[in-house]
């Protein structure tokens, strides 16, 4: 039973972790409905920016607040020189400018700081929390944390002034500009918004892996998160997060050992596939799916 | 001047209906064929082999991811699973001693059957639904693959090619499997290119551009979507079979790995969606820009034009080659077949700059 | 229709071959390929190794060469794909390498064929396939030192002396791949004889959450873990190892384990853990002082100076060293110029070469291409690695029966 709840609680800290990569592709699918599929190179870069600014011998806070400046700045830069050229273009071609921006990145970030590991330790310490029998994942205890108050200070800023005109942008980029939104400059903010979440996810996973490329891949698990949960939703982020953490935990837990194989992948795969062929817009997602 | 177009009359709708109704065109595609064929006496074994050898499979996999991507609308992250398919169950059809001829054809067979379970879900979804769920089945089929070691081949997981021949002749000199690849590649241009003139391929289209459009014509989508399944995974899993056999010669699971998949539509996509100078162009960037821009920027810094350190010099490479995808992209959205038919539509009626219509 | 591409296409090729023949110019030097992955999977060791191996060969310019013969190294990029690796391969071939060192094995598996057709050396150490240890089946690889097999036997036979293995429970904790999963039937294969309980855990890979897995790892209260991945998923079993109450100095892990992943994991914490070692670590050895001398001071190192001495860089210098050695020999024996095929004779030759002390006592024969299998196992201490073992081999009978296996399904076309 211990054995039950460790795999839940740590899976579910394991999940928000991965929401943390998550929340940045919902804000930009959100505004812009661009797949955003560099997010996981972007969280990479904001790794590195972490990384490189707190061996610089900046304090932890000033590291993660000037990369956070930072990858605002690039996300603007990254919506105004590239996506903004792509306006009206198939949407499979806008999916492949962000496939081309994620080779760069990769190529980039390694290249010029360093393709070896590097270490990013944010002092959270590896003992465990530990109630009963379960071991409680401390760094993971914070990253869930972190990701709860990210999704919840997302949820509040779309009830801001500027939240309620992103939130109209992302209903339709006509008529927004038929009430005199700037729909570029929406769009911009929320790509430097989802670089400030990219900046989250790269300093904590950063602390549990190290920097290096293979931040890049959580891409993968990110997507499980937004499918499960609805491309377009905050709130998908949050329950998508939690169910494909402990899902992803649990059943590997008790299957692995019969097959004999880390059966986790296999998990995410058949999330992604059984809540598209089920439910294609997932548990808080727009039902404006196309279907036949 | 290359496009002479006075004097060209169609009398007959065969004539207007051929597939190169130009002579510059026609001529064109002959000089090709006749320099692909020759290719084996001009081109040394490093070009041939390293060089055109994958070029051709390649592209013949672009070709028949474009089948699906381009003309049937059908997107695929995937596709590198459906020619892993294939692959394996060619050795595995040729360890049994089934004649080479029948294996490609079995291989491709059991890649169309499981490639179209991979339909089964564009038949509920399309678009970034559909590129999710074709993603996670790529995961699914890897997974299998390296776990199952009766599939992958035991403790190494590699598989061996075993000795074969086609058509009597030994598939063991370059050549001989360069000749393979480029008979393969050209029934699958020359089939890409029919297609589009048959019903079915006209089907495909209606229901790309709009499925219940093409349904209130008659045109039953579950149907189609399956063909479109089905024949494109038939063609890569021949595809497949190919590879390991004329190419790789070795296969393991990594040869067929998710990154594979994203190259296979990067070449669809980078090529320009929908047409066969598109799928050769697109196989062309993204297998062989990287090896060039390798050797390219190895040579700059061998001759001293580029003093930094090996970690940057390895990575550049990299950096320049997603750049590259970015500007292109940028620069025409529609392809590098876009920026080809730009180029032959100026041509068409220079030196004028325009034309009638 | 592809006139375009093919312009471009031949003009690429101008450039590429004109880049190509500059390296050509000089002759009477002795070319190696080292062609390997410095942009995916292998970047956490690539960067490191491949400096030793390229400041070794500096250094044996430096002084002046093997009977006047230079070194060349031919570098190039993979990308661990295999198809950018038959390029480089066909590529340097053309240029005159000899010798092959790819790290990293799809592209080394898609090469072997090749390599045996071809008559060149390919090299494989500390990683590659472990069956072409067998140098009747395999004549031109060589993977010169310890393989997976023989890391996992060194490792058992470490905590056999430390101990006893009887009755004890062994948890092998390993990234799910073919990588991960070698050393399995040799692990099971000596529970049998030793009689202890011996478990293997797959985490999924990239392995930068391991976090279930561990859970299950604690609840099989293993008295000692063995750690079989690479890169970014091994501090990460570190750390997951320490979080779940397994003293540090019951993780024993594969040779990937170096100060990187220390300084990652937190040089204190992760004080304790054992490794396996083919190559000494530091800088306190003849070569390496050598190099300090002759390559880094006089500003002809291949990269960073902070990197000499750390383990890959001095796994790097061990290979070039081993390989320089086989060149001496062969040129001692065959005269110049080198070929493949001498290269290979001179590989066999080599008798008890231990690189000055930076490694074990090497012998490759016709027959053994694995040069005995021998290690030692080493524990970090807080600021650097520490051996806690002699330099040996162990079991390398269940080793070679794994080899004798592996070599005969080879040769039935497998």
């Amino acid at each position: 039973m211990e054995y039950f709840i460790e795999l839940v609680v740590n899976g579910a800290l394991t999940g928000l972790m991965y929401s943390l990569v998550a929340l940045g592709f919902v804000l930009i699918y959100k505004s812009a409905g661009v797949p955003n599929l560099a997010q996981g190179a972007i969280v990479m870069i904001a790794g590195y920016a972490v990384w490189l600014l707190y061996a610089s011998g900046l304090p932890l806070v000033v590291a993660v607040v000037v990369a956070a400046a930072v990858m605002f700045g690039l996300g603007l830069l990254t919506e105004r020189f590239l996506l903004r050229r792509m306006v009206g273009q198939p949407i499979i071609m806008i999916v492949m400018l962000t496939l081309g921006l994620e080779i760069f990145l990769r190529g980039f970030g390694p290249g010029l700081l360093g393709a070896a590991p590097k270490s990013l330790d944010i002092g959270i310490g590896l003992a465990p929390i530990v109630v009963g029998d379960v071991f409680i994942n401390r760094a993971y205890l914070v990253g869930g944390i972190v990701a709860i108050l990210l999704i919840g200070a997302s949820l509040l800023f779309f009830r801001t002034r500027l939240g309620t005109k992103l939130r109209a942008v992302s209903d339709d980029h006509i008529s927004s500009w038929a009430v005199g939104i700037s729909v570029e400059r929406a769009i911009g903010i929320s790509w430097g918004l989802a670089g400030i979440t990219a900046v989250a996810a790269g300093t904590l996973w950063g602390s549990v892996q190290g920097v290096d490329w293979t931040l890049s891949t959580l891409l993968f698990p990110a997507i499980a998160v937004v499918i499960l949960g609805g491309i377009d939703s905050i709130w998908g982020v949050l329950v998508g997060g939690l169910l494909v953490g402990i899902l992803g935990s649990v059943i590997p837990g008790y299957v692995d050992a019969v097959v004999g194989g880390g059966t986790r992948d296999v998990v995410t795969s058949l999330i992604i596939l059984v809540t598209i062929m089920i439910r294609p817009y997932g548990i808080f997602g727009r039902e404006d799916i196309e279907r036949i | 001047m290359f496009y002479r177009l006075a004097g060209v009359h169609h009398t007959r709708y065969e004539q207007a209906r051929a597939l190169w109704p130009v002579p510059a065109d026609r001529w064109q595609v002959l000089v090709i064929a006749l320099l692909a064929l020759a290719a084996p006496f001009y081109l040394s074994d490093l070009y041939l082999g390293s060089y055109m050898l994958p070029w051709l499979i390649w592209s013949a996999g672009a070709l028949a991811l474009t089948l699906l991507m381009g003309m049937a609308g059908q997107l695929h992250f995937g596709f590198a699973a459906v020619m892993a398919i294939g692959a394996y169950s060619s050795i595995h059809l040729a360890r049994l001693g089934i004649p080479f001829e029948l294996t490609l054809v079995g291989a491709g067979l059991v890649s169309a059957v499981i490639g179209s379970l991979f339909g089964a879900a564009a038949l509920r979804v399309k678009g970034l639904y559909l590129v999710m769920a074709t993603l996670a089945m790529q995961y699914l089929v890897d997974w299998v693959i390296i776990n199952v070691p009766a599939i992958s081949g035991g403790a190494q997981a590699t598989l061996r090619t075993p000795a074969v021949s086609f058509l009597f002749v030994p598939l063991e000199s370059l050549t001989a499997r360069y000749y393979l690849a480029l008979a393969w590649v050209a029934l699958s241009a020359v089939f890409f290119l029919n297609v589009k003139r048959t019903s079915f391929g006209r089907a495909l289209v209606a229901i790309r551009d709009k499925d219940f459009a093409a349904a209130v014509i008659g045109v039953d989508p579950f149907r189609y979507k399956l063909m479109a399944f089905f024949t494109s995974s038939f063609m890569g899993g021949v595809t497949g079979a190919i590879l390991a056999f004329c190419y790789y010669r070795a296969v393991t699971p990594e040869q067929f790995s998710f990154n594979v998949s994203i190259q296979l539509v990067a070449m669809v996509l980078v090529g320009g969606l929908g047409s066969v100078v598109g799928g050769f162009l697109g196989a062309g960037f993204v297998l062989l820009i990287p090896i060039m821009l390798t050797n390219f920027v190895a040579g700059l810094a061998a001759s001293g034009w580029l003093a930094v350190s090996s970690n940057l010099l390895s990575h550049l490479p990299l950096m320049i080659y997603g750049a590259l995808i970015i500007g292109f992209l940028l620069f025409e959205p529609l392809g590098l077949a876009k920026i080809y038919d730009n180029i032959r539509k100026y041509f068409l009626v220079w030196p004028f700059r325009h034309a009638r219509s | 229709m592809k006139w375009f591409r093919k312009h471009l296409f031949a003009s690429a090729l101008m450039a590429g071959m004109a880049a190509a023949g500059a390296a050509h110019a000089e002759d009477g030097t002795i070319k190696f390929g080292l062609l390997q992955d410095f942009t995916a999977v292998y970047t956490f060791v690539s960067g490191e190794y491949n400096q030793g191996q390229r400041d070794y060969l500096t250094l044996v310019n430096q002084e002046g060469g093997i009977d006047g013969q230079k070194f060349e190294a031919i570098v190039r990029d993979t990308g661990n794909q295999p198809q950018r690796g038959i390029e480089a391969y066909n590529r340097a071939r053309e240029e005159g390498a000899i010798l092959f060192d790819f790290l990293s094995t799809p592209v080394s598996r898609a090469l072997v064929d090749s390599v045996l057709k071809d008559k060149v050396v390919m090299i494989t150490p500390v990683h590659g396939r472990g069956d072409a240890s067998d140098g009747e089946t395999f004549p031109y690889i060589f993977p010169m030192m310890a393989t997976y097999w023989s890391q996992a036997t060194v490792l058992a036979k470490y905590l056999e002396d430390h101990g006893g293995l009887e009755g004890k429970k062994i948890a092998l904790v390993h990234i799910d791949s073919p990588f991960g999963r070698e050393p399995i039937p040799v692990l099971e294969d000596l529970a049998k004889d030793k009689k202890f309980e011996f478990k293997a855990f797959a985490y999924p890979s990239p392995g930068n959450e391991q976090s279930a897995t561990w859970s299950e790892v604690r609840r099989f209260r293993p008295d000692n873990v063995l750690i079989w991945g690479a890169g970014g998923g091994q501090p990460v079993s570190v750390r997951e190892a320490i979080r779940n109450g397994i003293p540090p100095e019951n993780v024993l892990s594969v040779v990937w384990l170096a100060e990187t992943d220390a300084k990652n994991v937190g040089a204190d914490t992760m004080k304790g853990v054992k490794r396996f070692e083919a190559v000494a670590t530091g800088k306190d050895n003849p070569i390496l002082k050598r190099i300090q001398e002759k390559v880094i001071d006089a500003g002809l190192g291949a990269g960073e100076a902070a990197n000499v001495g750390t383990s890959y860089y001095n796994i790097g210098v061990a290979t070039m060293a081993v390989a320089v050695e086989a060149a001496r020999q062969a040129l001692q024996s065959e005269g110049a110029p080198l070929t493949g095929e001498k290269l290979k004779a001179g590989f066999e030759k080599i008798k008890d070469f231990n690189a000055e002390g930076l490694m074990p006592a090497v012998t490759i024969t016709a027959k053994d291409h694995q040069g005995g299998g021998a290690g030692r196992v080493s524990q970090w201490n807080g600021e650097a690695w520490e051996p806690v073992s002699d330099w040996g081999a162990a079991y390398q009978d269940i080793v070679q029966k794994e080899i004798a296996h592996g070599a005969a399904s080879f040769k039935e076309g497998k």
